[in-house]
């Protein structure tokens, strides 16, 4: 029992491993039992996991409920898709032109390419923004840098001013909604509300087939997702876990012992900003799109009330109840189940399903402080006590 | 009295006419060809001598005419009306007198259809007699589409009118409609100038139009500027685009910020033919390509041009070797440019005219845009009510209580809801909005203290699960709404009396809804504060956020206390909604717009505090206007940078604009 509980984040690695494993064995590549597409479902999962976790950090461990945690992931995705949709329509435009007697000057192929991203929203030049655009290097590091610098900014300034509790929720809050009413805009530079599209597709691999795509992509999210929770275990382990703790519970009297409140809560928010924007650089691809939509303060909400519902906390809590909840509500809202027609109770599960996530949800957070896996916990340790 | 006289007047004009009938029907006799086939190029003089005749019968010949009522005998041309009576034969009847002249059969007439050229001829002809229509509603629509349609020669006509017109409203328009005529067309100088003067204290659009006309420039370059022409002014290219130019494109350079460059200038007489054309990147690659295609360059070194400056190497080449005409450089494009004066001429060739028109302009852009600023703070008024009336409910539950309902929203789009429901049930607009602020306000405030007693209670140590929790509440509702009312957008009437707007001249008005809006809200104001500081209630609930176990030994029952506070706070969201429906589509989504910006009105405002909150929404409604006027087009623009602002302004002032002070403020 205690090595279990010690080596938790190993148990979590073989576990995931082994789904992966499975996942992989079980796919079109080799036995053709689940579709491309239900990988892809798995994968993008995970990766909402992943986003859940961060948050569960920010939050579970240091109190800060952050309502701008999906749109440092939506930024993350529209970071990586950036680069993958603007050297998709480079090839696009290239093997256009390869027929051409003289080939294209770099000037010509830019305006090309300009014309095909920016057409749709009545553009041709490519704004400032896209300058980095043809190189995945530079990309995988603004994935870091910049929800990371927009966390520092935005975090140093509300927790200098001591915005805390629900105030500072309701500013993440605002600040998503800021940011999504921006991208929202057609001369934003990144597309409006059409977003940016067809990013399923790897470019410089253009052979490569969805059904292979859709299996690296969920290695890499299994590996991220594992890297992670071992980052995640080893932080709520550590002195600087025990530090959040504290922070959470009484705030002040850790700030009368002598510690940097501000500048432990600064760290853990912008730790927690750059997991989630690595999260949905990985997720985004597996979506094939990413628009403002995305960004919209619901989203992040969504992403604490799973948390919620797993039980925060606990960082196996903030996966369980992220990967259950998204699940069942893909599942519920896909139409696949059969609607009950039932004497005059006509139940559509498309239509009900948000009531009922409503409600339960309420009535989770009334029955139990810690979710569904506090609930499971606390039964295990009266069957134990017994 | 005044009738009289117009009837006296319109009898005598009636007979002086009579006695010309004959010179009517003798001129359709003498011109019948031309009615017969008319086409608009000479039909006008025809018109203008049928006007000139001034006969009683002109206006209903026209109208006929018009209408395709005329027919002509085959056999002598006669000009005739026609009526039907069997199959094959028709009874013909004289243009003027109107006596039958005898039955016919069809193929013996035939119908005159005049062309819709002509047909317009005729309408604009007609205008003369439709301003002097006993029916005033057709004189007014004869002003519209003189209006639409400006031309000369509806002056005179129009001064006639203006004389014997009775109807002050419709005298007003013609005598306006013909200062605006006059100052189109007038030929003396000096009148045009007084008229165009007189017109300095007028705002509407369609004088500034006029006005814009005369002194429209068009953009000209002459090697020497010709005399006696009206110059506004001469335009000196900036130097410097040239150089920067790089060959790409011809148009992208094009004035965007309102200077004139040398690139603009020579890019003009490129249009005007009185330059060579630049070789940009595109041709340059066309030239080459086909270069190529006859074997001037090599297929191996066609490929190799993957850069603009090889390209213009072997362009350069082919220049050299006389294969290709040789192309413009820089240098040349400069000198060419500097032959040339460029410079704006008026349309209009008169100094004092324009000199005249943009004097006027200028005083009317300058009272324009102080009415401008005046509107613009009425909206802003009318949007900081609005904002209020979302926020205040919020004001209670969330400023008073601490209480963070995510669930506010709904609040107000059922109160919404309620609303439409009443309007199926009572179809007076009026009584039914009478109705629904009552219905409104119980329905919601059962709704809050339901929510209250199951849900809020429960949780008031533990705020951002109260967050959480009621965020459940909110989808549940919103998605409960969609099932039961469907996803497209339910009216909410408002009463007749609440049509239109409240216009004060041209720039300024506001629509009656919006003014019942802001009285809503200063209503609200009133009573909210009334019943948080002058009741037994208000002074509990106050007691009760400030120190619950002491007002609880003060013989307070917090309990119900915090319930009917939160009770109240919903309901007033009920009624908002009430008021927001009526000028919003009333959705399931009514209350997502509001929850964010509600919040931001609170905490920017200062939390417990009604008037904080009058501030906050005072300070984002106007804000969003301003920033929305310096960038009209984009409202998301506008919502963006508001909320920036806000982030930033909670810096300097955390506790919001009318900061609780001492143990009140608690944390």
């Amino acid at each position: 029992m205690n090595f279990i509980k010690r080596n938790q984040s190993l148990n979590f690695v073989i576990f995931f491993f082994l789904f992966s494993l499975f996942v992989t064995i079980a796919s079109e590549l080799a036995m053709g039992l689940l579709s491309t597409s239900f990988v892809k479902v798995l994968g993008k999962t995970m990766m909402l996991c992943l986003a859940a976790i961060a948050l569960d950090l920010v939050w579970g461990y240091c109190g800060i409920l952050s309502l701008g945690h999906m749109a440092f992931f939506a930024l993350g995705g529209y970071l990586i898709g950036m680069w993958l949709m603007y050297e998709r329509t480079k090839e696009i435009v290239i093997s256009a032109a390869s027929e051409q007697l003289i080939p294209l000057t770099p000037e010509e192929t830019k305006e090309a390419i300009g014309n095909q991203i920016f057409g749709v929203v009545g553009g041709s030049d490519i704004p400032i923004i896209w300058i980095f655009a043809d190189s995945l290097i530079i990309h995988l590091l603004l994935i870091v840098i910049i929800p990371g610098l927009l966390a520092l900014v935005f975090g140093w300034l509300a927790f200098r001013s001591r915005v805390t509790g629900v105030y500072l929720s309701i500013l993440t809050q605002a600040m998503t909604l800021a940011l999504s009413l921006y991208l929202f805009q057609n001369d934003s530079g990144l597309r409006g509300n059409n977003g940016l599209s067809g990013l399923q597709n790897i470019p410089g691999y253009g052979n490569l087939t969805q059904d292979l795509i859709s299996v690296i992509f969920l290695w890499l999210s299994t590996f991220a997702l594992c890297c992670g929770f071992y980052l995640a275990s080893i932080i709520t382990k550590s002195k600087l876990g025990n530090l959040l703790v504290g922070i959470r519970d009484d705030e002040a009297r850790v700030r009368f012992l002598g510690y940097n409140v501000e500048l432990y809560k600064l760290l853990i928010f912008v730790v927690t900003a750059i997991m989630a924007a690595i999260a949905g650089s990985l997720y985004y691809p597996q979506a094939g799109i990413v628009n403002p939509t995305e960004l919209a303060p619901i989203a992040s909400i969504y992403l604490a009330v799973w948390v919620s519902i797993g039980g925060r906390g606990k960082l196996i809590g903030a996966v369980l109840g992220a990967a259950f909840v998204s699940l069942i509500s893909s599942f519920f809202t896909s139409g696949q189940i059969p609607n009950i027609d039932f004497w005059i109770i006509n139940i559509n599960w498309v239509d009900w399903w948000l009531i009922i996530l409503g409600l339960s949800f309420v009535s989770i957070t009334l029955a139990t402080q810690n979710g569904l896996f506090g609930l499971i916990e606390k039964i295990k340790e009266r069957v134990i006590n017994k | 009295m005044k009738r009289f006289f117009i009837f006296v007047g319109v009898m005598l004009f009636a007979s002086a006419s009579v006695a010309s009938d004959k010179d009517l029907s003798e001129f359709i006799w003498t011109n019948k060809a031309s009615f017969h086939k008319s086409s608009s190029k000479t039909i006008s003089p025809v018109i203008d001598s049928l006007l000139e005749l001034n006969s009683g019968g002109t206006e209903k010949f026209l109208l006929r005419w018009l209408n395709k009522e005329l027919w002509f005998r085959k056999s002598d041309g006669l000009v005739v009306t026609a009526k039907k009576l069997e199959k094959r034969s028709y009874e013909i009847f004289d243009v003027i007198d109107e006596q039958l002249i005898e039955v016919i059969d069809k193929k013996k007439i035939k119908q005159i259809k005049p062309n819709s050229g002509v047909r317009a001829i005729i309408s604009s002809a007609l205008v003369q007699f439709q301003l002097l229509n006993a029916d005033p509603s057709i004189r007014s629509k004869t002003l519209d589409s003189i209006a639409r349609k400006p031309e000369e020669r509806f002056r005179v006509p129009l001064r006639k009118a203006i004389e014997i017109e009775n109807n002050l409203k419709i005298k007003n328009r013609m005598i306006r409609l013909e200062k605006l005529l006059t100052v189109r067309f007038e030929k003396n100088i000096s009148h045009r100038v007084e008229v165009i003067r007189s017109l300095k204290n007028d705002l509407g659009i369609d004088v500034r139009g006029v006005l814009n006309q005369i002194i429209r420039t068009a953009l000209k370059a002459e090697k020497v500027i010709p005399d006696n022409i009206n110059i506004s002014q001469i335009l000196e290219p900036e130097t410097g685009a040239i150089d920067q130019y790089d060959f790409i494109e011809t148009n992208h350079s094009s004035t965007t910020d309102g200077s004139f460059t040398d690139l603009d200038a020579y890019l003009m007489l490129v249009k005007e033919e009185k330059a060579p054309e630049i070789l940009t990147q595109k041709k340059l690659k066309d030239i080459l390509t086909q270069q190529a295609e006859i074997g001037n360059i090599k297929i191996e070194e066609a490929h190799s041009l993957d850069s603009y400056h090889k390209r213009n190497r072997v362009l350069n080449r082919l220049i050299k070797n006389g294969k290709v005409e040789p192309v413009v450089s820089r240098e040349d494009m400069k000198n060419i440019v500097a032959q040339y004066v460029f410079y704006e001429e008026y349309a209009e060739s008169s100094r004092e005219v324009t000199n005249a028109a943009t004097e006027t302009l200028n005083v009317i852009n300058g009272r324009v845009s102080v009415f401008s600023f005046v509107d613009l703070i009425l909206e802003g008024l009318s949007l900081a009510s609005i904002y209020f009336l979302a926020a205040i409910g919020l004001a209670i539950t969330f400023g008073v209580m601490r209480v963070i309902n995510m669930a506010h929203g709904e609040f107000i789009m059922m109160g919404a809801y309620s609303g439409y429901v009443v309007q199926l049930f009572v179809t007076n607009y009026t009584l039914s909005i009478l109705i629904a602020i009552p219905v409104a306000f119980l329905v919601t405030f059962f709704a809050g203290i339901v929510m209250e007693r199951l849900v809020i209670k429960k949780l008031y140590k533990r705020p951002l699960e109260t967050l959480l929790a009621t965020f459940g509440i909110s989808i549940a509702l919103q998605q409960l709404a969609k099932n039961i009312f469907g996803t497209q957008a339910r009216p909410l009437t408002s009463p007749e009396w609440l049509d239109g707007a409240l216009i004060f001249n041209e720039i300024i008005s506001i629509s009656w809804i919006r003014v019942a809006i802001f009285v809503l809200s200063i209503a609200f104001t009133i009573i909210l504060i009334y019943i948080l500081n002058r009741t037994r209630f208000g002074l509990e609930t106050r007691a009760v956020t400030q120190n619950p176990s002491m007002a609880a030994s003060m013989g307070v029952n917090p309990d119900q206390i915090n319930m009917f506070t939160f009770g109240l706070g919903s309901g007033i969201a009920g009624i908002a909604g009430v008021g927001i429906g009526l000028y919003a589509k009333v959705t399931s989504e009514l209350g997502n717009d509001y929850i964010v910006q509600s919040f931001m009105t609170v905490v920017v405002g200062g939390v417990g505090s009604i008037w904080g909150t009058l501030a906050g929404a005072t300070l984002i409604g106007f804000l969003q206007k301003v920033i929305e006027w310096f960038n009209p087009s984009n409202t998301l623009a506008a919502q963006t940078y508001m909320i920036i602002f806000i982030i930033i302004f909670i810096q300097f002032r955390p506790r919001g604009i009318v900061a609780l002070r001492g143990r009140a403020a608690g944390d």
